[in-house]
């Protein structure tokens, strides 16, 4: 199987778990506890349905649509991930270029292998930069004004992580970043010399924004979940995200928003989107699908702030009915990580190309030219 | 296994499965995307109940409605499918003629393999044509004016085929036509050698409906979707639509229609008909299924326009329940295509004996005497 046996997210998910040694895909691919939530993202998309309209004229179709006042060409971008460079060598790079190709928005993580002066020098299209709240107030400083400097657009601070969910087939594969060999993994990255080889030859691994802060951003190999337990503030509250806010001074988003409650409070302190998220499944096993909530959310502060619909997205109807509901943009993160473990950039491009696609073609069979065309009339729901 | 082990449509999928070179298969059985629509399609069934009346003195119900301004002998006929020769070396010839034997309409695709008039001379029953809209100048035109002197009863225009649907099982097997031969598919045609025998010792593969205007379609190897994306076309829109139901000036259906309100201006525009149809979940996956929405369309607009349920149909019980929630009648593809595959014109004879009896059974089993006494007391919502 290769690249070009990819047709959608299952076969980019088989290749990349051909691909990588196994506590790494499996840190990709698991999620929280018994993983509830995680299969409800996606499986949500079902229970509702498109009624299309005939005979409407459809030969161009323009699926650019704006949020945080940028215009992107696709109603969906790529949400930040942690550590790219351990999915593929080309890691950050790879996935912000592609996102340019197709001029949507690139998000990185405060967890990413490569730095936003460098991100910043490569990409010219919208970027997003997620915020870790850490306890190191100056740690939290040092990064807002890297991140103005390097002109960001949009600041998001993650809300959902405030302690490391329990994801237990990284307790199973012993995953650790940089990864550490433990006996049952050392056999499974032997397997995958590929991966090791380019790991080990292109350049250190490093988390750029903490290096210089703390132990975490060196190579002592630590879990993700303890740097969610011993290095974020859970003490953040409401004023904290408001300061930041303040202080980063432009489109501000929260990302991880489940509550209407807490939606609304996010348009009272400022912000100009929300995420809502539960972050991949990975956190709170249980809680709800973000496309199962849209529709109250989207009816209290839909018309305040940019609402974005984000997890479960495996397919091009999936982003037309978020948006149907209300939704004015979707995000994902393994829609496109399964494509950078499979082929690196030609993987990610591969994949957006594919949902552009999708998106174009499902939007003439729905007759509609534009996104600003989808409403709740060409929904129904199945239990009604 | 042969036709006689077959009783219900699970049996005569498994024996065209048995026949047939995987990628055709696969092009009949596959739906688009993640084939959620085409499960639905038949799931949603289970949605209802019947409930059935007793001690009604049945006797022999009459199983004959009437629709596109034809009476036929069982509210169940043949959908129009693409290519007919791929499944049976006799195509469209064999269902034409076990659709006639039942006294139900068969129905032709543009894409068929014989030509209008040459099924036109060899069946006499009540006889559809499926039209799409061509960007090639004319050829819309032509194939009207063929229906009509060949003695077609109908015509229905299909309207949720702007773009090809992304059937991933056919990227994955390189279904294209007249087959393409990867190294994969050499494979499976390899091990259906009666197949290949046949459809290389029969007439030549040909589109003869469209030969004559779009040189691609005959010989060469050529997708099917490429086709659908290259020739129809998606500026289509309700003028055309209008223009056609004129220009046939008999019975006019339209195929794929799913939304309330574009059955309202079916109506207006002065369509007999719509077929409400999802092309059997090989378009939009993640659109609703035809049974979930026939209730909603027949409150709208029954008794102004019929309405055909087509998709999903499995079993007589389907046919009744779609009729008592305000269907005319029903079509299927895949249930007669499957018996083709398996038999050819014997196995379409015997997929439409099997319908027939179990309408005919179910019916008595309701109390119903006829089609009519079908109506909303007779399903339940579960
Ligand atoms: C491997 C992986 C790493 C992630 N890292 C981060 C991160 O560093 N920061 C963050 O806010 N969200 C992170 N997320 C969550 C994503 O931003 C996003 O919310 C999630 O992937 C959406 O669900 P989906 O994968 O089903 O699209 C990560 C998700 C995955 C799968
Ligand atoms: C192999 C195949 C080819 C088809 N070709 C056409 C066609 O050329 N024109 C058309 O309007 N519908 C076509 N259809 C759709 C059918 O007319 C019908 O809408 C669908 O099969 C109904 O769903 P069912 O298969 O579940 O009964 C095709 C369906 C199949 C399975």
């Amino acid at each position: 199987m290769n690249l070009k046996d990819c047709h959608n997210f299952n076969d980019f998910r088989t290749l990349a778990k051909k691909k990588l040694p196994s506590p790494i895909f499996h840190y990709i691919d698991g999620a929280a506890d018994d993983e509830v939530t995680y299969k409800r993202n996606t499986l949500a998309f079902n229970d509702v349905d498109l009624v299309p309209n005939v005979l409407r004229g459809v030969e161009n179709v323009d699926l650019s649509t704006t949020i945080f006042g940028k215009k992107l060409d696709l109603p969906f971008y790529c949400s930040p991930t942690a550590l790219q460079r351990l999915f593929h060598y080309q890691g950050e790079r790879a996935v912000g270029k592609a996102a340019q190709k197709f001029n949507t928005m690139f998000g990185v993580s405060s967890l990413a292998t490569v730095s936003v002066e460098e991100i910043s020098s490569l990409v010219n299209t919208p970027k997003l930069f997620q915020f870790y709240y850490h306890k190191d107030k100056g740690l939290n400083n040092a990064i807002v004004e890297r991140v103005k400097a390097a002109k960001f657009d949009v600041m998001a601070l993650t809300v959902d992580t405030i302690t490391g969910g329990n994801r237990e087939r990284d307790l199973r594969t012993g995953f650790t970043s940089p990864p550490k060999l433990t006996l049952s993994s050392l056999f499974s990255f032997a397997t995958k010399p590929m991966w090791g080889i380019n790991y080990v030859t292109r350049g250190k691994f490093e988390l750029p924004h903490l290096q210089d802060h703390i132990k975490e951003g060196t190579s002592t190999a630590t879990s993700i979940g303890n740097y969610f337990s011993t290095m974020l503030d859970q003490s953040m509250s409401w004023k904290d995200a408001e300061n930041l806010c303040a202080k980063w001074g432009g489109h501000f988003a929260l990302k991880g928003i489940m509550s209407v409650e807490d939606a609304k409070r996010a348009v009272d302190i400022g912000c100009s989107g929300i995420m809502v998220s539960n972050h991949g499944g990975r956190q709170l096993d249980g809680a709800r699908s973000p496309f199962d909530q849209l529709a109250e959310i989207v009816d209290a502060v839909g018309d305040k702030i940019d609402v974005i619909c984000e997890g479960g997205i495996q397919r091009g109807t999936h982003i037309l009915k978020a948006l149907s509901l209300g939704a004015k943009a979707c995000a994902g993160g393994r829609l496109y990580l399964y494509a950078l473990a499979a082929a690196g950039q030609a993987g990610v491009e591969r994949a957006l190309g594919q949902y552009r696609s999708e998106l174009e073609r499902d939007m003439k069979l729905m007759g509609c030219t534009k996104i600003s065309e989808l409403n709740r009339n060409n929904l129904k729901f199945r239990n009604v | 296994m042969n036709l006689n082990d077959c009783y219900n449509f699970s049996d005569f999928r498994k024996l065209a499965k048995k026949k047939l070179p995987a990628p055709i298969f696969h092009y009949i059985d596959g739906g688009s995307d993640d084939e959620e629509t085409l499960k639905r399609n038949t799931d949603s069934f289970s949605k209802f109940d019947l409930v059935p009346n007793i001690l009604a003195s049945v006797g022999e119900p009459d199983l004959s409605t009437k629709v596109l301004g034809t009476k036929i002998d069982m509210p169940l006929f043949l959908s129009p499918v693409a290519m007919q020769r791929l499944f049976h070396h006799d195509g469209d010839k064999a269902s034409a003629r076990a659709a006639e034997k039942f006294g139900t309409f068969y129905s032709m695709s543009t894409m068929a393999t014989s030509s209008i008039e040459e099924i036109a001379n060899k069946a006499g029953g009540p006889k559809m044509f499926q039209i799409y809209i061509h960007k090639t100048q004319g050829l819309t035109e032509n194939l009207i004016d063929r229906c009509k002197s060949s003695g077609f009863n109908a015509m229905c225009l299909t309207v949720d085929t702007i773009v090809a649907g992304n059937r991933e099982r056919d990227h994955k097997w390189g279904f294209t036509t007249p087959p393409r031969l990867t190294l994969k598919s050499l494979m499976s045609f390899a091990m259906h050698p009666m197949w290949t025998m046949n459809y290389l010792t029969h007439e030549k593969f040909q589109l003869p409906n469209v030969s004559n205007f779009v040189k691609k379609s005959s010989s060469i190897a050529k997708g099917v979707m490429e086709y659908i994306n290259e020739q129809y076309d998606p500026a289509m829109n309700w003028k055309d639509a209008e223009y056609c139901i004129k220009r046939w000036g008999g019975p006019f259906a339209l195929k794929g229609v799913m939304s309330v309100e574009d059955a309202k201006r079916a109506v207006d525009i002065g369509a007999s008909a719509i077929i409400l149809s999802n092309h059997g979940g090989r378009q939009l996956d993640g659109s609703r299924s035809p049974f979930d929405q026939l209730p909603l369309i027949a409150d709208e607009v029954g008794g102004k326009i019929e309405i055909i349920l087509d998709g999903g149909i499995r079993r007589g019980t389907h046919v009744l329940k779609a009729l008592s929630l305000g269907a005319t009648a029903c079509s299927f593809g895949k249930g007669f295509l499957f018996a083709l595959g398996a038999g050819g014109q014997r196995g379409v004879e015997s997929i439409l004996q099997k319908m027939h009896d179990e309408i005919k059974r179910d019916m008595i089993l309701m109390g119903c005497k006829s089609i009519k006494e079908l109506n909303k007391s007779k399903v339940t919502l579960r």
